[in-house]
């Protein structure tokens, strides 16, 4: 690397720090509405604190890492110091200075709202203006990417786009594009109603303003780790990438289908019609499509490493893995953790099967096996893969990394199956506590239970990967250079499509019109949508 | 090396595919949500295809002319510019307006009958339940006649000056172990929020009234009134549904418990800052 080394260094140390504090209230809240303490003594302190751990994984953590390995990317692929190291090192400092506000407000009690707002609640304006900071930061992240990529097509004029690279900008083009929404609820709606400028708020179209977000932010956390299954994982099990242009196409369906698919949210919200919300639910399944090719690709692109290393017929390639390597380790139970959360997915955005798990602990089930589980155990492989990189150390120890993967994988099933099992039995998401005593609840004591351990071993193996990162020292002799996964066949050509973005972003904007055009304006006209707001904590 | 060519031509084959393919799933879906799985709904399709349209992008229906209040809870939007504290004029004013209330309300708004004590009440929640009672919408002889000689503005004024006065307590509820469950965790299977989380302890919501103090059997009455249904101005059923499974000695208990924290009136003034909402 060339001058970025300290500011990804310090994109993914903050990463994790709050990733480590945000877990630790996660499993507070798990122990105590199990049966294991008793009932909170303030339920306030349980949403304020699920609104610190909310906002921290779903804008801080994720948002971090993206920046940082998209810087990383930048120098690691298209070979060239990064442009704008000072404005990156700005937006670095907007999100942990958005980070702190928003934080120190939450802490004093003031924005117990949840990482999803939730108006008509209106939290004190400091929260929503961190919120604000963090994405303000981030958008200059998407615009260094997108004008380093443009002075390394200038100087490289008709080279094909590196595979990482390319995925890197899709994903920033995505989050640019998919944080309008919930910016101009916040700018437009929430922080004038925060300010006291306005008694009244449309929930109805800020909540669709949110789901805007709210899906393809989704998105956005899984562009990391899918550039790591395409770019990283088979040249770190030693196979080869079986499609270089399998992994654009995945890309450039994520950029189309991301964002016209968000009011499956809102199935159970009145303001929109049964039109668009079936149309929402449609487009949702051609999500699936990128992430089934990405799946076979990968698998396939493993069986190349597998029969490399002398695996022999129709299974025996699997046997020859490379299974005491964590990057293998990693990917399998990302892929398993992807299949469990998929299927589930697939009821969350049917509209109506939907109904039978709606606002449930499936929910919460379903989102933390696919992100926690098999997003952020990638981010763990893509921390641990460029580390050495970063500072100068030797790779990190197979032994204790495969620990910690055990650990995470363990524990994510022990937290999350339970979860997913007293959904469809009807328990509630949100609650700071429940009534074990009541006999139809206490059949159910024992998942919160189970879900309590599952979320210590996450603790435990979150610990070890900070330890793991923390104690690891230079070494005298310099780290390899760094590379990418190379394609089993290099592709001959690349078509233009798949090398630029303009045809992609031109259907995701296309489809955000057709798709939300008519909800927003609709809902933006109507008088009678407007209801006061509820503001929180305020005496 | 990638294929050269300007990126929107319609002769490349990867844009021409790809836009007839997204294209063609638009129209699709848009086809089968807008005509095809409403002309399947009988209150889809009742008006022709037009209206079925218009329900399936969600086109808002009118379900009653806009004068037509019956059912209608309440017509009081609470905003927060009701909470505001009233100028010293307003407060004079409501002080003398105030002399037709001493009767029932007490001389400094604390009741020494079982009407409820007004002394340091919210403005908004005075506001409210007086346009309540002028409209009809709360129910009580004695206050309808009352509320309906005054005006909007002698109404705001009243307010004003009880938010001014002291409140009748010993102290604000604050979170405590020893408060009764129903007032401290509610009943989460009965659907019963804790009081504390409207009515002041962990937060003190627009339009809840405090409750310390108030006289027990005034509080009886309202809570079985809820629970009966005769009391019905509370927008979205709020405080129906959260009394209609409370039993007669929870009731009792709940009125009990925020009945004994009676005070002078003098303790706690302006300690929660007169209860405006404006930062």
């Amino acid at each position: 690397m060339f001058v970025a080394k300290r500011l990804v260094f310090w994109h993914f140390w903050v990463a994790f720090a709050a990733f480590f504090g945000a877990i630790l209230l996660g499993e507070w809240q798990m122990f105590v509405r199990s049966p294991l303490s008793a009932w909170i003594n303030n339920p306030e302190h349980y949403y304020r604190s699920v609104t610190a751990h909310g906002t921290v994984m779903a804008y801080v953590l994720p948002t971090l890492v993206a920046m940082g390995f998209g810087y990383a990317i930048t120098e690691l692929a298209l070979k060239r110091p990064l442009i704008g190291l000072r404005w990156a090192w700005a937006g670095f400092w907007l999100v942990i200075a958005g980070t702190a506000v928003a934080a120190i407000t939450v802490a004093l009690g003031k924005a117990s709202v949840l990482y999803t707002f939730y108006p008509p609640m209106i939290a004190s304006s400091f929260y929503y203006i961190g919120v604000v900071l963090v994405v303000v930061g981030s958008w200059i992240w998407v615009a260094l990417m997108s004008i380093n990529l443009r002075a390394w097509r200038k100087v490289n004029p008709g080279a094909t786009v590196p595979l990482a690279m390319y995925g890197n900008v899709a994903g920033a083009y995505l989050w640019a594009w998919t944080s309008v929404g919930a910016a101009v609820e916040i700018l437009v709606l929430i922080l004038p109603a925060s300010l006291g400028l306005t008694d009244t708020i449309n929930a109805g179209l800020a909540r669709v303003l949110f789901s805007w977000t709210l899906h393809a932010i989704v998105y956005f956390w899984l562009m990391p780790a899918y550039i790591a299954f395409y770019t990283i994982v088979p040249r770190a099990i030693g196979g080869r990438l079986y499609s270089d242009t399998m992994g654009r196409v995945a890309f450039a369906l994520f950029l189309v289908f991301s964002m016209p698919i968000g009011i499956h949210h809102l199935f159970a919200d009145p303001q929109v019609g049964a039109g668009f919300k079936f149309v929402h639910a449609a487009m949702t399944a051609m999500v699936t499509v990128p992430t089934l090719l990405t799946v076979f690709t990968i698998v396939a692109s493993v069986e190349i490493a597998g029969r490399l290393r002398g695996g022999k017929g129709l299974f025996g390639w699997i046997r020859a893995l490379p299974w005491e390597n964590p990057m293998m380790l990693a990917v399998t139970f990302a892929f398993i953790m992807l299949g469990l959360g998929g299927a589930g997915g697939i009821i969350n955005m049917s509209y109506q099967l939907n109904e039978t798990i709606h606002n449930t602990q499936w929910v919460t089930g379903h989102f933390h096996l696919i992100f926690a589980g098999a997003i952020v155990i990638m981010y763990f492989m893509v921390a641990y893969d460029i580390w050495p990189q970063l500072t100068g150390c030797a790779p990190l120890p197979a032994r204790v990394l495969r620990t910690q993967l055990w650990l995470w994988f363990i524990g994510m099933l022990i937290l999350t199956l339970p979860w997913h099992w007293v959904g469809i039995l009807g328990m509630p998401r949100r609650m700071a506590y429940y009534d074990y005593s009541h006999p139809a609840l206490q059949p159910q004591a024992w998942t919160v239970i189970a879900s309590t351990f599952g979320g210590l071993l996450l603790v435990i193996s979150a610990a070890l990967f900070i330890y793991v990162l923390a104690v690891s020292r230079k070494t005298d002799s310099a780290p390899a250079p760094y590379t990418f996964s190379e394609t089993v066949h290099a592709p001959a050509s690349t078509p233009l499509a798949l090398n630029t973005f303009g045809l992609w972003v031109a259907m995701m904007i296309a489809l955000t019109v057709i798709n939300y055009g008519y909800p927003i304006v609709q809902l933006a006209m109507l008088e009678d949508a407007r209801v006061p707001v509820i503001p929180l904590g305020v005496r | 090396m990638m294929r050269n060519g300007r990126l929107f031509s319609w002769s490349d084959s990867v844009v021409r595919g790809c836009t007839i393919a997204l294209a063609l799933l638009t129209v699709g879906c848009l086809l089968i949500g807008f005509v095809w799985l409403p002309s399947v709904h009988e209150d889809f399709t009742v008006d022709g295809l037009w209206a079925s349209l218009c329900r399936a992008a969600g086109v808002p229906a009118q379900w009653a002319s806009p004068s037509d209040d019956r059912g209608q809870s309440t017509s009081v939007i609470l905003t927060r510019s009701m909470a505001d504290p009233g100028t010293q004029a307003a407060v004079g004013r409501g002080a003398t307006l105030a002399l037709n209330c001493t009767m029932c309300h007490g001389a400094k708004g604390i009741s020494a009958s079982d009407a409820p004590n007004l002394a340091g009440q919210y403005s908004e929640v005075i506001i409210k339940q007086m346009q309540d009672f002028r409209q009809g919408h709360r129910v009580n002889p004695v206050m309808q006649a009352i509320a309906g000689s005054l005006s909007a503005t002698d109404v705001r004024d009243l307010a004003a000056y009880y938010a001014y006065l002291p409140k009748a307590r010993v102290a604000p509820t604050t979170y405590d172990e020893a408060l009764p469950s129903l007032v401290r965790v509610g009943d989460p299977l009965r659907n019963i929020a804790p009081c504390i989380s409207c009515h002041g302890g962990v937060d003190q919501k627009l339009g809840a009234p405090w409750l310390e103090g108030m006289p027990k059997r005034y509080l009886v009455t309202q809570l079985n009134a809820f629970i009966g249904g005769t009391r019905h101005n509370d927008a979205g059923a709020q405080m129906r549904n959260m009394v209609r499974w409370m039993t007669e000695k929870e009731v009792e208990e709940v009125a009990e418990f925020y009945a004994r924290k009676a005070g002078t009136g003098e303790v706690a003034q302006r300690v929660d800052g007169g209860g405006s909402l404006s930062r």
